[in-house]
């Protein structure tokens, strides 16, 4: 199975995943950025107009393909019930799918409009591998890459995941297997950047190596920016303990390419909890006589968590 | 339960095989090849059966054209047959016939002075075996045995020698091309007891010649 983020909008290409099960065990097959044809398009195009179908390496040809598509019209919420439809554009059509994990629970929603969605499932042409059998939306294809992993089998009863995208973040909690809660927050890795940026007056690709060297102390740039994200932490921890009756035991953080510390020293400033990371090809093991992986594998494997996520769910759920 | 959260949003129609030999292409090209080369089985028999048709029509509108001529050729082919068949019995009879002539010339010269011949015939063969049912046209037997008989009677002290030298004359070399066999039956020699007493002394005589057979080849 390989997966594919299709609107990531990754400067090196779309992010892919190759993993393969065999005897229970999943593994790592390849993983990188294919150059590939065409964007995903963010308005809905007129009929007729001409696009390229995609022919993956060989190393990524595996008979089926996860598709995660990462688009600001697409959307992972709760909803009250069935007949719950406010977040929708009405002038587009949407394809959505639900999914429950309980009587007591709200029920799960995924969205993404019908152009988008018809638009990724073409890509993979018949004929040749490989072909797409899942397309999910990105934020809930990311929630896999830590369900799937050996650590969540370990972990204690309620646990909350914060899995950082560029212009969000989410919240996930588990009560054992059941996903009790889920929210979106509207700030992300790319905020962080930006605020850096910002106060040192750098580009915003600069932004990453003032996280990663430790002569400048970033803390009171972000700080401001990670706070209002932490207090709904917070506020949703509280949430799950008063409604839920679920203490929430552990966070975790996923997804963040760089400054893991500084969000962890922040955290600990507003929850006396430590904020630990979860690196989503932790227990992954590379398959024997697979192409060698790219060398910056660990630097870059939170933009490959949503295809890897995508993947782990098809492969899984087949 | 399991925890995974995989929401998929891709339709079954827009599910495809990685398998370059389509299913669903070739299964249909597969049915339609079959099916049309049925109807052309079908076309290409129809019109086989359409040309015996038409050829079963001509042969049937000749045949109705020629019955008339055919009728009279078997009927000139019978009259042939039967023409050639008598023709044939002709020829068999031509070839069969024995030929006295020369003998009956030489025999005034054979017989004495004092023999006077009474008869001379060829008696009739045998009525031949008629099958009611399929009567022959010609003869029923390829031979057909032909005797001569002679009589007469004679007189005086040399009969006996005088018949006996007529009987060796007829089986002589002579004769041989139309006489094989020539005797006196058992009491064809003998004193004629019709006449008066007075002319006791004439006796009679036959000789049958028995000849060669007439062939009918």
């Amino acid at each position: 199975m390989v997966g594919l983020e299709i609107g990531s909008g990754h400067p090196e290409g779309v992010p892919a995943v190759r993993v393969r099960k065999i005897g229970g065990r999943t593994e790592l097959v390849a993983a990188g950025f294919l150059e590939l044809p065409g964007e995903l398009p963010l308005e809905p195009q007129a009929p007729g107009v001409p696009t390229q179908t995609w022919t993956l390496p060989r190393a990524f040809q595996a008979p089926y393909a996860a598709l995660a598509v990462t688009s600001p019209q697409g959307y992972l919420r709760h909803i009250a019930g069935p007949g719950d439809e406010e977040a929708e554009n009405k002038h587009i059509p949407f394809r959505t799918v639900t999914r429950s994990f309980g009587p007591d629970l709200p029920t799960l929603k995924a969205g993404l409009p019908e152009y988008q969605a018809v638009w990724a499932a073409t890509r993979l042409p018949e004929g040749r591998p490989p072909t797409a059998c899942s397309l999910q939306v990105s934020a809930a294809a990311a929630i896999n890459t830590f369900t799937a992993s050996p650590l969540f089998q370990t972990l204690p009863d309620t646990t909350l995941i914060l899995f950082a995208f560029a212009g969000y973040t989410s919240l996930v909690a588990f009560h054992g297997a059941k996903l009790v809660l889920y929210r979106e927050h509207p700030v992300g890795y790319g905020h962080i950047r930006t605020a850096i940026s910002n106060e040192m007056r750098i580009g915003t690709e600069l932004a990453d190596s003032v996280l990663q060297d430790t002569f400048i102390d970033p803390i009171p740039m972000i700080e401001p920016v990670l706070k209002p994200l932490f207090r709904q932490v917070e506020i949703s921890s509280d949430y799950l303990l008063r409604r839920r009756n679920c203490q929430v035991q552990q966070f975790f953080l996923c997804g963040l390419p760089s400054g893991a510390k500084y969000w962890a020293s922040i955290f600990s400033r507003a929850i006396p909890q430590p904020l630990k990371t979860f690196h989503p090809f932790d227990g992954l093991l590379k398959a024997p006589r697979a192409d060698p992986l790219p060398a910056d594998i660990p630097a870059v494997e939170p933009y490959l968590m949503t295809a890897l996520g995508a993947a782990r769910a098809a492969l899984e759920d087949v | 339960m399991s925890a995974l959260l995989h929401l998929d949003l891709l339709k079954e129609e827009e599910r495809f095989s990685s398998n370059p030999v389509r299913l669903r292409i070739i299964m249909p090209m597969v049915a339609v090849t079959i099916a049309v080369g049925c109807a052309l089985w079908w076309c290409m028999l129809g019109l086989q059966a359409h040309g015996m048709n038409l050829t079963k029509a001509g042969l049937r509108e000749n045949i109705d054209q020629l019955k008339g001529a055919h009728a009279a050729f078997i009927d000139l082919r019978m009259q042939e047959k039967e023409a050639g068949s008598i023709y044939q019995q002709l020829r068999y009879y031509e070839n069969s016939i024995i030929r006295f002539g020369p003998t009956l010339t030489r025999l005034p010269e054979l017989v004495p002075a004092n023999i006077q011949l009474t008869e001379l015939r060829v008696l009739p063969p045998p009525a031949p075996l008629i099958d009611a049912k399929q009567p022959e046209l010609g003869p029923t037997n390829k031979t057909e045995a032909v005797t001569l008989r002679l009589a007469g009677r004679t007189c005086g002290e040399t009969a006996s020698a005088d018949v006996d030298a007529l009987l060796a004359a007829l089986r002589g070399p002579a004769h041989t091309n139309l006489i094989r066999q020539a005797v006196i039956p058992k009491g064809a020699f003998r004193q004629d007891t019709m006449r008066s007493p007075d002319q006791r002394e004439m006796l009679l005589f036959e000789i049958t010649c028995t000849c060669l057979p007439r062939r009918f080849e």
